[in-house]
């Protein structure tokens, strides 16, 4: 066992830092902020188009450093490089609320089920984060499970024609592409009856609604766990695609999206969502006097303190052991689930601790008065939870950590059904 | 960085393993809970020929200097089995003389516990359990070419089995706490010397150990006379991650237990295991288990690579207290009656596993540990990164 960091990963870690320093200034954060502004007001509007000068002379220069797609193959627009300073990579942009991270873009599947022309097609694309994809997957009455989906493709020679409805589509309203899963087969068992799609937003037939979030007015301040203000319903009204637009073979949609899921679930995306507030709260403390009052003098709080810090240890080790897994070309039996339970909950217990620390000034959001660091903690409170929901909540991976990791029975009854 | 094991770590704690389960039956480790030595000669002797008491020692004292991590490994697998072995006291005990002791004091000791031809203990606690300098209040007093050691210590493993004992003492009075204290040396039966075996939860080795006006030769001072105190802070936290790995291993084969069981017991027409809130109650054991071995396994790391470790240490046996605790008594949840019975074997595991869990620091005095290194020296602290040291 190393956990280590080699000498090159280091001081990878290092230009990131200073690069970081000296690139990502205040008028980038600012374009990045007006940019989420206009597409959430707008709907309709497109990826790309919302990039600013600041903000396309950014992504210009960490292209030029070679830090996109760094563990992708280089015939696919990558770097061809390891797992882990990718990791590095996606970390340190991460915590000034730039993410540059593949985890949920669909590249992971593109990578293990596309066919040659879309890895070549899509992957440089989705690595320079020209192309976007908005994740079409839950349905009003498909949730935690997925498999009861109802968006119906039916075959039309070489074309599919697509009715029906998507929900709790993220980034819908500034996609350029959506990742669909639809039924192809309604006579099959409901896992071998299911297709994965990949087209345009702008496809006839297909519209955006907004959803709005708990974390709408004010907008939570970056790095919050999910701030996100809007969420989307996506509409399909005999939507027409071509057969070419389907990613992996025909009714075997459930295997690649599940794929691509364990592979999105893990990463440091999720895992700075999870521990952020812990150094938030280690800092702050260090200087926090409310009217004489020190809260880092007080024995409950330095035990809560220390306590969640050894839970955050414990996610960020889960992280690399998700990493070394994928790093040695291995599968997950049950750690990637395993790692989505204990990291989104701890997120949620130290958020709840924190709120507790700071009293009533964890309850002020951001803009308001006497609002600690932006209102972080208030709009997290809205937020952390969510991570325990999303991608597969804690209750349907411990399902998994139970049946792949342990073996553990089904119910009988469970097996009548098909 | 790769914190999976590589495939000579997965060979060394595979023979361990094998070894224990061909020699290490719960009827022996019942025998030994009844026995005044409490282990058995003739597995301790197979034990040091397999290379476990050397293992991290130098090669010029017998050991094979392997690096703790390997020693860890061991210990897990000695916590899976139950081995009533005095094999963590004689550990501790001489990575501590392998790192402060003077090479007279190296050739007499070390290649002894090479050899399993010593069995070594240390005594640090007193009335005050907590692992600060302190608490120690027992003296020893220089008296012509002999020191004078008075008090009384607590807690001590397998001091009946000991040949020797390292004993930390007070040999300077007006001065700091953290100053002021030695290690000596001791052999266990000299005059003077007694003993009280005390009852524990396990139903294993612990003494409290009585000095009265035991004379030592100067060459018993290990280390320079009131510098003792460092080297007794890095003997205490490679005991206590040691402790933290022998526990996982008891825990994990504890998990294991209850898994299997579930998988076959039958309740309502189903094996219990198919039900959701079994499954989850499992799989939250086996995130715990794993979790703690993670955190243990950095610390050990991080002592293997000459990194400050304190914090470390403290992480790994904060969390396997509390969450080691847990999962045994779910594992005993999950057993229903049958788990408490004296003549099933589950509460082999439980009972040792609580008590290692009040061993070595609880998790208050831990969790003190990583707060002071957080909150009361300045500095940004990023996870992951450098936390400051800490005393």
């Amino acid at each position: 066992m190393d956990f280590g960091f080699s000498p090159e990963q280091q001081q990878l870690r290092k230009d990131l830092i200073e690069f970081i320093r000296g690139n990502v200034t205040e008028q980038v954060i600012a374009e990045m902020d007006a940019a989420e502004d206009a597409m959430e007001s707008s709907g309709q509007s497109r990826h790309l188009g919302q990039r600013g000068p600041h903000v396309t002379a950014l992504f210009e220069k960490i292209a030029e450093r070679g830090w996109l797609g760094y563990s992708y193959p280089k015939e696919y627009g990558g770097q061809g490089g390891d797992r882990i300073s990718q990791n590095i990579i996606e970390e340190e942009f991460l915590r000034v609320g730039i993410n540059i991270s593949l985890a949920g873009s669909g590249a992971p599947a593109i990578m293990a089920a596309g066919t040659e022309e879309q890895k070549r097609y899509y992957l440089p694309k989705l690595i320079k984060m020209e192309y976007y994809f908005a994740l079409g997957f839950t349905e009003p009455h498909a949730g935690a499970d997925l498999a009861a989906l109802r968006c119906r493709a039916i075959r039309d020679g070489d074309h599919f024609v697509i009715n029906g409805q998507k929900m709790y589509t993220t980034s819908a309203h500034f996609a350029t592409h959506i990742y669909l899963m639809a039924r192809t087969d309604p006579d099959a068992s409901r896992h071998d009856g299911i297709s994965i799609f990949i087209f345009p937003m702008d496809t006839p037939g297909l519209t955006v609604r907004p959803l709005w979030t708990i974390q709408n007015n004010p907008r939570a301040p970056r790095g919050t766990c999910y701030g996100d203000a809007r969420s989307n319903e996506v509409f399909f009204e005999d939507v027409r695609v071509h057969e070419s637009t389907l990613l992996g073979k025909e009714n075997q949609g459930w295997r690649v999206g599940s794929m691509g899921l364990n592979l999105d679930r893990v990463g440091a995306s999720r895992y700075l969502r999870s521990v952020r507030r812990d150094e938030d709260i280690v800092n702050l403390l260090k200087t926090t006097d409310f009217g004489g009052y020190s809260p880092a003098s007080n024995t409950a709080i330095r035990d809560k303190v220390a306590e969640l810090w050894i839970e955050a240890q414990v996610c960020r080790l889960m992280t690399l052991r998700s990493m070394s897994i994928v790093e040695r070309g291995g599968q997950f039996s049950y750690e990637g689930s395993a790692e989505k339970v204990w990291s989104p909950e701890h997120g949620v217990r130290t958020t709840e601790a924190i709120t507790q620390m700071l009293g009533p000034y964890a309850q002020l959001l951001n803009g308001s008065p006497l609002a600690v660091e932006k209102g972080v903690f208030a709009h997290n409170t809205m937020g952390a939870f969510q991570s325990g929901i999303n991608h597969g909540s804690v209750q349907i991976m411990r399902d998994q950590v139970a049946k792949r990791g342990l073996e553990m029975p089904s119910l009988r009854r469970a097996q009548k059904s098909k | 960085m790769d914190v999976l094991l590589t495939d000579e770590e997965k060979m060394v704690a595979t023979s361990a393993r094998e070894f224990l389960e061909g020699e290490c039956s719960t009827t022996l480790v019942r025998e030994m809970e009844e026995s005044p030595l409490g282990y058995p000669a003739q597995l301790w002797s197979k034990c040091a020929e397999m290379g476990w008491t050397g293992m991290c020692l130098p090669e010029a004292y017998g050991g094979q200097e392997l690096p703790l991590v390997y020693l860890g490994l061991v210990m897990q697998e000695v916590g899976r089995a139950l081995a009533p072995l005095p094999l963590h006291s004689t550990v501790v005990t001489s990575l501590a003389l392998s790192r402060a002791a003077s090479t007279e004091q190296k050739e007499q000791y070390l290649p002894a516990v090479s050899e399993g031809r010593a069995i070594l203990t240390w005594a640090f606690s007193e009335k005050d359990p907590r692992f600060k300098p302190e608490t120690v209040q027992t003296t020893a007093v220089l008296d012509g070419d002999h020191y004078v050691i008075q008090g009384s210590k607590l807690f001590v493993d397998f001091f009946a089995a000991s040949d020797f004992c390292l004993v930390a003492c007070r040999t300077a009075q007006a001065c700091a706490a953290n100053e002021g204290l030695s290690l000596f040396i001791v052999d266990s039966k000299s005059a003077g010397i007694s003993h009280v075996p005390l009852r524990t939860l396990a139903k294993d080795q612990q003494c409290e150990v009585i000095f009265n006006q035991v004379r030592v030769p100067k060459s018993c001072l290990v280390g320079k006379l009131n510098e003792g105190w460092p080297v007794m802070q890095e003997m205490l936290d490679v005991a206590t991650v040691l402790l933290c790995t022998q526990m996982l291993g008891a825990t994990r084969m504890d998990a294991e237990m209850a898994i299997e069981h579930a998988k076959f017991r039958e309740a309502f027409g189903q094996p219990i295991g198919a039900f959701q809130s079994i499954q989850h109650t499992c799989a939250d054991m086996i995130i715990s288990i794993d979790g703690g071995e993670l955190l243990a396994y950095e610390a050990l790391w991080k002592m293997d690579n000459g990194m400050p470790a304190a914090v470390e240490v403290s992480q790994a046996k904060a969390f396997c207290n509390e969450k080691c605790i847990a999962v045994v008594r779910n594992a005993q949840s999950i057993h229903g009656g049958i788990g408490f019975m004296m003549e099933f074997d589950l509460h082999l595991w439980y009972r040792r596993v609580t008590a290692w869990a009040m061993r070595l620091g609880t998790s208050f005095e831990h969790r003190e540990r990583i707060a002071h290194a957080l909150l009361d020296i300045p500095g940004h602290i990023v996870l992951g990164g450098p936390v400051p040291a800490t005393t």
